[in-house]
């Protein structure tokens, strides 16, 4: 594309089926403490 | 729904629903925007349409730009429905089981923060330290309750948890000794206030802790300033020299110093590069969160300043990425390719479900936050979880059940955000924190921002070579 540069494309909607395993960390266990930051978490299964 | 900003020279589209995020040249920008509106208004959009209202472009760059705005919306990045509102009926459904615990440690502590929560680590009760028994007791129940869960999280917190660092061990050991019978893997962390940190310390964390919270604030006065010892003094300078060195033996990875700002030092951006200049390279700064009432508390006339010291800190966090001098900031990091499920954005932080803390005398609270206020008592980690309604209460609590998450561009990374700030404000954990809100948007386009910053000077890098 010549005026688009995508980042990153569509990851949410194909983490319906797979997703959910909850083995990923608990956000407020890495830092926090006192805000919710889940989008930064890494996602332990390997889709 | 899309959400769209400039930051940094950057045009960014995000396309909410579907997680995809472009960046656009200034016609697929003004493009990308009338498209959107004619949406909300349920108009066709065509070029005529968008030459008439976009005079500055040609009709022939209108009409490239459309066909790529098109064809991102046919690929379902651009404009993508949102499905998720149903999902998340079956998802209410779900069984929950417990894969993370707070551990009380200790009540007490050894330093008089201005701002702390947990009033100098006594929590609205009496100075207490937790009993091994109690300690290997919310081990079990953490075991007994966590299904198949394999990774098990147990943050030893307080108060301050080297003052009563022998019980850490202890349950250290305990826990290790569950791992191979119950096929479990124990993720222990500790987040200490570094006064009573020593070699020995350091040593046994580093064997055991999968990550360690450092607690400072930055620049000498502003740490000392909100973070004194109990008689006044000066904390600095016993910290500095102990969590240097920690990060060291930790190789600069698994840890991080953490700092709270607050309306006394709203340009943070300084303390967080104070921080980065002492050589530490997992750093978290984050804005304190207290009642309005307190001098200290960040105030809606603040958001300006901090939106402008957000921007300054992610600029200056490129030049020195690009310098090959960089550093991670927790509240700048996101995953845009291996991040977390829809599932697990949808559910949050987890609170009251996944996530309880324990009391050192055994009650289980929905998180740390909430311990000491007696109406959300769970239960105690002999009888296990009693007040199932205050459970199903949290295990409701998603973005689509909060009116001010349900169409904002942000749910999909804070998930709702923090059930207690939203108590705390507005006696409700289905509401927002406001001010939490605004900072949380900031900093995710400051997030994206850099990495888009930093694709384009990969980029660079690629044609020259």
């Amino acid at each position: 594309m010549k005026h688009v540069k995508t980042l990153t494309n569509k990851t949410l909607k194909s983490t319906m089926e797979k997703g959910g395993c909850g083995e990923c960390q608990t956000s407020c266990q890495s830092a926090c403490k006192t805000s919710c930051t889940v989008g930064n978490q890494t996602c332990e299964n390997q889709r | 729904m899309i959400h769209q900003y400039k930051n940094n020279g950057y045009n960014i589209v995000m396309d909410v629903c579907s997680g995809a995020i472009h960046v656009v040249d200034d016609i697929t920008y003004d493009v990308i925007a009338a498209y959107e509106e004619n949406n909300n208004k349920n108009r066709e959009t065509t070029l005529e349409g968008l030459h008439a209202s976009l005079p500055a472009y040609s009709v022939e760059d209108l009409k490239e730009a459309l066909e790529e705005v098109e064809d991102l919306k046919e690929q379902g990045e651009l404009f993508a429905e949102d499905v998720y509102k149903e999902f998340v009926m079956d998802f209410k459904k779900r069984k929950t089981v417990v894969k993370a615990l707070c551990l009380h440690i200790a009540h007490d502590c050894n330093l008089g923060c201005r701002y702390c929560f947990a009033e100098e680590g006594e929590y609205h009760g009496d100075r207490s330290l937790m009993s091994y028994e109690v300690g290997k007791q919310a081990l079990d129940f953490l075991v007994a309750n966590s299904g198949n869960r394999r990774n098990l999280e147990v943050d030893f917190f307080g108060g301050e948890p080297t003052m009563n660092f022998d019980v850490v061990r202890k349950l250290v050991a305990y826990g290790r000794s569950l791992e191979e019978p119950y096929n479990k893997n124990f993720r222990f962390t500790l987040t200490t206030n570094g006064i009573l940190l020593n070699d020995e310390i350091m040593e046994f964390a580093n064997r055991e802790m999968a990550n360690v919270v450092l607690s400072i604030d930055g620049r000498k006065s502003v740490n000392d300033y909100m973070r004194p010892t109990r008689n006044g003094k000066s904390t600095y300078d016993i910290i500095v020299p102990k969590f240097q060195k920690f990060a060291e033996l930790r190789n600069q990875t698994n840890y991080y110093v953490r700092g709270t700002f607050t309306h006394h030092n709203l340009d943070f951006s300084e303390d967080v590069l104070h921080l980065a200049d002492l050589g530490f390279k997992q750093i978290s700064v984050e804005p304190v969160v207290a009642p309005p009432e307190e001098p200290y508390a960040i105030q809606e006339a603040d958001l300006p300043q901090l939106m402008e010291e957000y921007d300054k800190l992610a600029k200056e966090m490129v030049r020195r990425e690009k310098e090959g001098n960089g550093f991670n900031f927790f509240h700048f990091m996101i995953d845009l390719t291996q991040g977390p499920c829809v599932a697990k954005r949808l559910s949050g932080c987890g609170s009251g479900t996944e996530y309880l803390a324990v009391t050192p005398w055994g009650d289980l609270y929905p998180c740390h936050q909430f311990v000491g206020q007696e109406q959300f008592k769970l239960g105690n980690v002999y009888d296990g979880i009693q007040a199932e309604e205050i459970r199903d209460e949290f295990k409701l609590c998603n973005v689509y059940a909060k009116e001010k998450c349900r169409n904002c561009f942000a749910r999909f990374y804070c998930s709702g955000g923090c059930a207690a700030n939203s108590y705390n404000f507005h006696g409700s954990i289905l509401d927002a924190y406001d001010i939490g809100c605004e900072l949380q948007k900031k900093r995710i386009e400051c997030a994206i921002m850099i990495k888009a910053a930093l694709a384009d000077q990969e980029e660079k890098e690629t044609e020259e070579a």
